[in-house]
C-alpha cells in the first residue's frame, strides 16, 4: 500500500469525526416508505404497535460532514455504492444519534492516476445508547496524474 | 463440455457470491454448464482450494484472473505463481502488449473481456490506440453486457479474425451461467482449458434469453 | 405465496417480480423528501446536460424498492443488511423491474440471503445487490 494512504489510514481509520442528532419524523418516514412501494403496515401506519422507519431510511441521513475536516482531497468524489446493516428498529418520533467514521480506505492505480476508495460509516444509536444500525457510503475519488 | 469462463466471488471487491452458493445454484437450477472459472479482479487467488466443493457437486471449478490494461479488462487463464511475480496484477494501467507477451511466455492465455463496453472494453480504445498486436481471442458474450456491447464484440472479432469466448461476469449467485463457452474436449483442469483455448477448439454460447 | 416463516423458503425460490414506480414525479418527490439537491433528480434535460441519459432515480430509493419488494413477499421479514452496487443509473420514466432469488438459507440463525437485480426494459442490469433477512423459525 502507498505510504501516503497508509498514513491517512493511520490518522483517520475508525476514529469518529462527526456526531449529529436526527429527529426521526413519522410524517417523513411514512412518506418515504410509501414512495419506496412498501406495503407492510409497520412502516406506513404510525398507529401500528411495531411502527418503525423503513430499514433503508437511515441511508438518507447525512452528518454535518461527509469526511473529516482536514481529510485530504484526492479528486472529485463519485458514489460507488451503499450498504446498510440493521440491528434494531429505528422508531419514529424520537431522536437518534449518528456518529461518523472512516471505515476503510484503499486505492487502485491507473494510467490517469490513482483512484482512492473511501468507505464512510455512520453508526446510529438511540437515546439509551443502543446500536441501531450502520449506513456505509462508498465513494471513489479520481486523482489526477502528477 | 460447457464452462462459464468469467465469474467473481466475494474475493473480488464488488463480488457478492459465495462459491458454494454458485455450485448449489447450478445444481438446483439444472443449469446447462459443467463448471466455471473464478476470475477475481486484479488478483490471483492462490490460497483458495475448491477441489472438495467441485467434487461434491460434480462441477469443474478453476481459477484465473481479470487484470486491467490501457485497453480495458483482460481475463487470464493458466496463471502460475511465476506469472504473478512477472507483473503486478493489482495495477489498473498494465500495458496490454506486456500482458500478452508475458502470459504467452508463461503458457497462459489472455482474453480481453467485454470488449464492446465503453471505457473498460478493448474496442473502446482501438480508435485512439490502434489494433493491439497479439490478441487471438476475445470474449464475445458477456452476461453483464448492455445495449449492443456483445454485437460490437462479435462484429469486431469477426472482422479481425479473433475467436470468441463467453462468460457470465457474474458477481451475484443468480447471474452465473448466463453466458459460457462450449468445448469439444473434456476439461478437468487448467492445463486442459489452456490447451483447448490455444487450439481454438471452442464456441461461445449464451443463455441470456 | 407470501412467506411467514423460514420453513416456507426454499433455495432458489424466486420472489414475485416487483415493478417499482420509477416515474420522474416519484423520484423528484423522494429527492425533495430527503433534501437531496440536484437537477439530475428533477429534470430530464438538466440531467442530460450533466451527462446522464435522462433524470435519474436517487440511489437510496433504489435500495428502498428492494426492501419493499422483500416485504411484499415476506411481510414479517426483518432486514439484517442490504448491499447494493450501482452499475448504471436507473433512468426516471423508463420502466424497470426487480427480480429476486433466494441464494442461501441458514435455518439455525433464521437467515435468508437474496440476490436482487434491477433491470430496465432492455433487460440491462442497472443495480444489483444482496440482502440478508431474518424470518421467524
Amino acid at each position: 500500500m502507498d505510504a501516503d494512504i497508509e498514513a491517512v489510514r493511520g490518522k483517520y481509520l475508525n476514529l469518529d469525526f462527526d456526531e449529529n442528532e436526527f429527529f426521526i419524523d413519522p410524517a417523513i418516514t411514512t412518506e418515504y416508505a410509501r414512495l419506496c412501494g412498501e406495503t407492510a403496515e409497520r412502516f406506513l401506519d404510525p398507529e401500528h404497535p411495531d411502527f418503525q422507519a423503513s430499514p433503508t431510511y437511515i441511508a438518507s441521513l447525512s452528518g454535518r460532514r461527509m469526511l473529516p475536516k482536514d481529510f485530504p482531497r484526492f479528486g472529485i468524489g463519485m458514489d460507488a455504492g451503499k450498504a446498510i446493516e440493521c440491528f434494531q428498529p429505528v422508531r419514529p418520533g424520537k431522536p437518534i444519534t449518528g456518529r461518523s467514521h472512516i471505515h476503510d480506505i484503499f486505492t487502485k492505480t491507473g494510467r490517469s492516476g490513482r483512484m482512492v476508495f473511501v468507505v464512510m460509516r455512520i453508526e446510529f444509536y438511540d437515546q439509551d445508547g443502543n446500536h441501531l444500525a450502520n449506513a456505509d457510503s462508498r465513494s471513489v475519488q479520481r486523482e489526477k496524474s502528477q | 463440455m460447457i464452462l462459464d469462463l468469467h465469474t467473481h466471488s466475494i474475493k473480488s471487491d464488488d463480488g457478492r457470491a459465495k462459491v458454494e452458493n454458485y455450485c448449489q445454484w447450478i445444481r438446483s437450477k439444472e443449469l446447462p454448464i459443467d463448471g466455471f472459472v473464478l476470475t477475481e479482479h486484479r488478483q490471483y487467488d492462490v490460497e483458495s482450494d475448491y477441489s472438495t466443493l467441485a467434487e461434491k457437486n460434480g462441477l469443474v471449478i478453476l481459477k484465473g484472473s481479470e487484470v486491467e490494461t490501457e485497453y480495458g479488462h483482460v481475463l487470464v487463464f493458466g496463471v502460475t505463481e511465476a506469472l504473478t511475480r512477472a507483473f503486478d496484477f493489482s495495477r489498473i494501467d498494465l500495458p496490454l502488449a506486456m500482458v500478452i507477451e508475458t502470459c504467452e511466455a508463461h503458457g497462459a492465455v489472455p482474453v480481453p473481456c467485454h470488449p464492446g463496453r465503453p471505457r473498460v472494453g478493448m474496442f473502446a480504445h482501438t480508435e485512439e490506440l490502434g489494433i493491439p498486436a497479439g490478441v487471438k481471442t476475445v470474449e464475445i458474450y458477456n452476461g453483464g453486457s448492455r445495449e449492443n456491447e456483445d454485437q460490437i464484440a462479435i462484429d469486431n472479432a469477426e472482422k479481425l479474425g479473433y475467436r470468441g469466448t463467453g462468460g457470465s461476469d457474474s458477481h451475484i449467485v443468480s447471474h452465473v451461467g448466463r453466458c459460457a463457452t462450449e468445448f469439444s474436449a473434456d476439461i478437468r483442469d487448467m492445463a486442459a482449458l489452456v490447451s483447448a483455448l490455444q487450439a481454438g477448439e471452442f464456441n461461445a454460447v449464451t443463455f441470456k434469453h | 405465496m407470501t412467506i411467514a416463516t423460514i420453513g416456507d423458503v426454499e433455495f432458489g425460490i424466486e420472489l414475485p417480480t416487483f415493478e417499482p414506480d420509477t416515474s420522474l414525479a416519484t423520484g423528484t418527490r423522494f429527492a425533495d423528501l430527503i433534501s437531496w439537491d440536484g437537477v439530475r433528480f428533477r429534470d430530464h434535460e438538466g440531467a442530460k446536460k450533466e451527462g446522464f441519459q435522462g433524470a435519474i432515480i436517487p440511489g437510496i430509493l433504489n435500495q428502498g424498492y428492494l426492501v419493499a419488494m422483500i416485504h411484499n413477499w415476506a411481510p414479517p421479514a426483518e432486514v439484517v443488511s442490504v448491499d447494493t452496487v450501482f452499475r448504471a443509473p436507473v433512468i426516471a420514466d423508463d420502466s424497470h423491474s426487480i427480480t429476486g432469488v433466494v441464494t442461501d438459507i441458514d435455518e439455525e440463525d433464521g437467515k435468508v440471503e437474496i440476490d436482487l437485480t434491477v433491470t430496465n426494459d432492455k433487460d440491462e442490469t442497472r443495480v444489483f445487490g444482496t440482502a440478508v433477512i431474518r424470518l421467524p423459525t
